[in-house]
């Protein structure tokens, strides 16, 4: 039988490697400066200089969504790393050792679940605005990411619960109990023998998750709990852009368009992965 | 019977855990309830006075225990910046959300399932290609933006609907959920596309496995194997699924009451915390967050009881 | 069979929603009483009780319901309303009120001298850490001398104690005044639906010259980037202190109205802190910003460059000529900086409210303008309520956007807060000579020496460049060609009783 052509991995892969493509060429070379203002250029339309014409203060939007995208990558890859990260740990431990621990960590883990995320949020941002936390605010740029933290922490009971119930099926399997019996430590039973194996699981759990932060990113933007101006974010740019919609759809449409390609990019990639 | 005891034991637990979180929360962000009531005409002694009047002035663990002492009681305390009382301001508010909730939910549910069947029963074939696109392409698209091309195409284009002209269900109950049928769609939408997409491959994959095979030999037809053994079985992950959308569509409805002005829980809640007014948003978060919590509940019971090969949780 | 299955519960559920909401669903009846919906962009967050609603949103509605014994017009000026008349003594410490025949509650009573007395004296009472109406302070007595005559006795003069006698009038025998409203205004309380409506009826009794539209429902509308598809989808009929933008976006149904928003919108910055605390630097910063510039990009050149803390309809008081002190002068700004100690630059934070879109984007354009002079202002957007708590009240900033306007049509209600002393200061401003202009101009009863002082007071502000000054924004006002009748007020208010239907008056 004629092997299918994984249509998905390649659609997938081509779109993906356009947005990188644009996000590293905007870090050695942008066709402007993206916040350098221009009277005469005020909702100029698309034309061969500008191609995706310019926004209400005649800064060019092509390079803008160039920045955007970068930043949007950055948040989605920030809170991505974070929830995972954390996610993994607290999901491994409660999973692996249960008990009276477990219990506890994972009622406040479905406290967060069930908690609104802008409150979350709104909390993440006056810390690292009032400087309480001033360490993180310096590694993350003066501020300028606390989306980053906000989205991060928003996301871990998701990856927690998916690594702990893992972890609760994995530690009675036979090679845990072998390798107990062989002498192995709880922490390299942990992350040496049983992640590698949840990974089938992990790995779709980590892509939506990726998409799920490009779309959040968005929406918060949308309600102001986003990216400071004068930064491009797509979502920032997608929901300043709708105050013009009637008279400027053009505006909305570009960084609407990559939102759009960047994260169907990634799930067909995504999905592309999984068939193969 | 004592795992449900257990359970809601816990789901208890859980809620009051919420209600501390949220009012740590207010102890740690910026800005006064006596203030942002005032605004910029207030005098440090006015504001004095006021904090009094709402009682900030005592410690805050003492706050802590007087709100959830109150609110075992049924009590919910006063609104800040309304002075009504929270009860009847939320008893106005929860059926508007709830029937957007509900009304999503019926949406997804009766779009995604035969259009999950559909796929997986065609798989391959170019409707099957055509819509597993078209998911993949709402599922890309951000909630708001989404809310706002629906106004745009049924409210301005296609003028089903008047934007913005939110009915409330005191004046016309038709009109209301006229109105509530396209902030639903705006919500079922991506979720439909991942139902869609749970679905078919859940159904792909039970269709290869020992027990459908064997049906076929005893010489079921396509749509009756399809039906009535795969469907169950496929049906599990998706019952989990729809719980959480549950939690997603509570909080995503803050998002899409926002593009459709629908002055439901998600707008007093926003303007609520921005307020500082804290009664309101306890009494609101700590609804929502049981909503969330017993529907988790429930579909853990739903879940053991179609298939009770499931370890229940408790005894593990 | 399935699919039946399917139908059969979509039914059930259905119905149970329509039960579930019927419960407490009314039918509208029919009606042939004319109406008019408005949008507001926040709700009326406050309790009915109009001395102590102190949001501005609340005001500019409770401004149809309730009355004082003067009321403002159009124009500024203060006329007689539950008052038929009113006199001043000589040394501007006795007012006397004569009380308007037959001026009814919206309960249907007669408005009394001890329905006056309460309201003033419950204003005036300092029970709860002040006075709910500041310039009471200032009350000595409040005595009914006859059963139409109210005399009202200071212990200073005040020549602009007039200006606060707006103060709602409201029964004695109402002890609810949280929850039920009732006042003497053309437009009488009917609902309040938190976040959804407000709706009001005439009031048919009313003193004056009745209102037009028998009712009015605002209706709030929360996403400012709706209120342009709610304008042209026709759920609201009415919709004002709309931008540039959302004008140009209307369709053809609309009047659109241009007036001003009768506040000073300006990069208000901390006079307390580094580097701030020179002049020479706060100077720099108004040579490098061209007001117009902010104008052209963010409103296409609507609204009107002021150069001080005071706006045009304020008249007499109002020096023009002040918003041309400084000219973009990149150089110059560049020298003062150099002068100051800051040849490099330096950067600071510019906070801003996140809910006011006009003063992100004006924020926006200054930042981008003051990189020309090597100055880097980081922008940060914080809710009302930190911005109240953090900057307002804390004074815990280096510089923000932000527009103040006056809550009467006093020059002190403008110019107070700069007195070094001012629990209003929020900006650290602190000169002896400003203080003692100040106070020669609240100190003299001659109308021409006042308005000399408060004109220098406002020179001052501009010499020592207090604040980067930008503008008194432009307001639209779109109303439905249907309706008529806007009047824009010098002040933060809406009068809902001029308005009428074209084509029935």
């Amino acid at each position: 039988m004629k092997r299918k052509k994984n249509f998905n991995l390649i659609i997938g892969t081509v779109l993906t490697g356009l947005m990188l493509l644009l996000i590293v060429t905007g870090l050695f070379f942008l066709p402007y400066d993206p916040e350098t203002m221009d009277i005469e250029l005020k909702f100029a339309g698309m034309s061969p200089a500008h191609p995706f014409g310019c926004d209400n203060y005649g800064r060019d939007v092509f390079t803008r969504v160039m920045v955007g995208a970068r930043t949007t990558l950055l948040v989605a890859l920030g809170t991505v790393g974070i929830g995972a990260g954390a996610g993994i740990l607290i999901g491994a431990f409660t999973g692996y050792f249960g008990g009276w621990v477990d219990e506890v960590v994972m009622r406040i883990i479905d406290a967060l679940f069930a908690f609104p995320s802008i409150l979350l949020a709104l909390v993440v941002i006056s810390l690292l605005g009032n400087g309480k936390l001033g360490v993180i605010s310096l590694l993350l740029g003066s501020g300028k990411y606390q989306v980053i933290l906000a989205l991060g922490i928003a996301f871990i009971p998701s990856f927690a619960r998916v690594v702990r119930s893992e972890y609760l099926k994995q530690r009675e399997m036979d090679y845990v109990k072998n390798a107990r019996i062989m002498g192995c430590g709880h922490l390299r039973i942990m992350f040496v023998h049983i992640l590698p194996n949840i990974m089938p699981v992990l790995i779709p759990t980590v892509m939506i998750g990726f998409n799920n932060a490009v779309l959040s990113e968005a929406g918060m933007s949308y309600l102001g709990i986003g990216v400071q101006p004068p930064d491009a974010s797509l979502g920032r740019m997608l929901s300043e852009a709708q105050t013009y919609l009637f008279s400027q759809p053009s505006y909305a449409l570009f960084p609407g368009l990559t939102i759009v390609l960047l994260v169907l990019g990634f799930s067909l990639l995504a999905d592309g992965l999984e068939e193969r | 019977m004592k795992y449900v005891g257990k359970k809601i034991i816990t789901m208890c637990l859980t809620l009051i855990l919420v209600s501390f979180l949220v009012f740590l929360c207010f102890t740690v962000i910026p800005g006064d309830p006596a203030l942002a009531k005032l605004g910029t005409e207030a005098t440090p002694e006015r504001v004095e006075a006021l904090r009094k009047e709402m009682g900030l002035d005592r410690p805050f663990m003492v706050r802590y225990g007087d709100w959830l002492y109150s609110f075992v009681k049924g009590d919910m305390g006063e609104s800040y910046s309304y002075g009504l009382p929270v009860k009847e301001m939320l008893a106005d508010k929860v059926p508007i959300t709830v029937t957007m909730s509900v009304m999503s939910i019926l949406i997804i549910v009766a779009v995604s399932i035969p259009l999950g069947l559909y796929t997986a029963k065609h798989e391959g074939s170019v409707t099957d290609r055509v819509i597993y696109a078209l998911n993949q392409v709402v599922m890309a698209v951000p909630a708001f933006f989404a809310g706002i091309l629906i106004t745009l195409l049924f409210g301005i284009v296609l003028k089903l609907f008047t934007p913005g002209g939110y009915i409330s269900y005191n004046q016309s109950v038709a009109g209301f959920l006229g109105y509530m049928i396209f902030p639903s769609i705006a919500i079922a939408l991506p979720k439909i596309s991942m139902t869609v997409k749970l679905l078919r491959s859940g159904l792909i994959g039970e269709k290869k496995l020992d027990y459908t095979r064997t049906a076929y030999s005893r010489g079921n037809n396509t749509k009756g194997v399809l039906y009535k053994h795969v469907l169950k079985n496929a049906m599990l992950p998706i019952i989990t699924f729809l719980g959480m959308t549950f939690t997603d569509i509570i909080a995503g409805s803050i998002i899409v009451e926002q593009v459709f002005g629908i002055p439901g829980m998600g707008r007093i809640l926003l303007t609520s915390i921005s307020n500082r007014d804290y009664p309101v948003v306890m009494a609101i978060i700590v609804c929502l967050a049981a909503a969330v919590i017993i529907i988790n509940g429930l579909v853990d019971l739903v879940y053991q009881w179609i298939d009770p090969r499931i370890r229940l949780e408790g005894e593990s | 069979m399935k699919k039946k299955h399917l139908k059969a519960l979509l039914m059930i559920v259905l119905s149970l929603a329509l039960t579930l909401t019927a419960c407490s669903g009314k039918r509208q009846g029919e009606s042939t009483e004319s109406q008019i919906t408005i949008g507001i962009p926040q709700d009326v967050e406050d309790s009915l009780d109009p001395h102590k609603a102190v949001a501005a949103g609340t005001e500019e509605v409770f401004f149809n319901m309730f009355e004082g014994l003067v009321k403002p017009d159009s124009d500024g000026n203060l006329n007689p309303a539950v008052a038929s008349d009113y006199k001043v003594s000589e040394d501007e410490k006795i007012y006397t009120f004569t009380l308007r025949e037959g001026v009814k509650f919206h309960d249907g009573s007669l408005v009394t001298v001890e329905d006056v007395k309460y309201s003033i004296e419950r204003c005036a009472d300092t029970s709860e850490g002040g006075p709910l109406v500041a310039a009471f302070s200032n009350i000595v007595s409040v005595n009914a001398t006859d059963d139409k005559t109210i005399e009202i006795v200071l212990a200073e003069p005040d020549a602009d104690f007039l200006a606060s006698m707006d103060t709602a009038i409201i029964p004695a025998s109402n002890t609810t005044p949280e929850s039920v409203a009732i006042g003497t205004g053309p437009y009488k309380f009917v609902s309040h639906a938190p976040q959804e409506s407000f709706v009001m009826e005439k009031f048919d009794e009313y003193w004056g010259e009745a209102a037009h539209i028998d009712k009015v429902t605002l209706k709030v509308c929360a996403n400012t980037d709706s209120i342009v598809m709610n304008l042209n989808g026709g759920s609201i009929d009415m919709f004002s202190r709309l931008t540039a933008t959302q004008v140009s976006q209307l369709n053809n149904n609309f009047e659109v109205l241009e007036g001003t928003m009768n506040l000073v919108q300006a990069l208000y910055l901390n006079n307390g802190v580094e580097p701030f605390n020179n002049e020479k630097v706060r100077q720099a910063l108004c040579y490098a910003i061209d007001k117009q510039y902010i104008l052209d990009m963010t409103s296409d050149g609507h609204g009107t460059p002021v150069g001080t803390s005071m706006f045009p309809a304020f008249g007499k008081y109002y020096m023009p000529e002040l918003a041309d002190y400084y000219t973009k002068d990149v150089e110059k700004a560049k020298a003062l900086l150099k002068e100051a100690g800051y040849p490099e630059g330096f950067s600071f934070t510019i906070k801003v409210p996140s809910n006011y879109t006009p003063h992100i984007e004006t924020t926006q354009v200054i930042a981008e303008e003051l990189k020309a002079i090597n100055v880097d202002a980081k922008i940060e957007l914080i809710e009302w309520e930190t911005w109240l708590s953090d900057v307002y009240s804390g004074r815990k900033f280096e510089g923000t956007v932000i527009g103040l306007d006056a809550s009467s049509l006093t020059a002190s209600s403008m110019l107070l807060r700069f007195n070094s002393d001012s629990s209003k200061n929020f900006i650290n401003y602190s000169n002896p000579e400003y203080d003692a202009a100040y106070a020669r101009a609240v100190g003299t009863t001659n109308q021409e020496e006042r308005t000399a002082a408060f004109k220098e007071c406002q020179q001052i502000l501009t010499e020592t460049a207090a604040n980067v000054y930008i503008q008194d924004m432009a307001e639209f006002v779109a109303i439905n060609k249907k309706y008529a009748g806007y009047e824009f007020y010098p002040l933060y208010v809406q009068d809902y009783s001029k308005l009428y239907i074209v084509g029935e008056e």
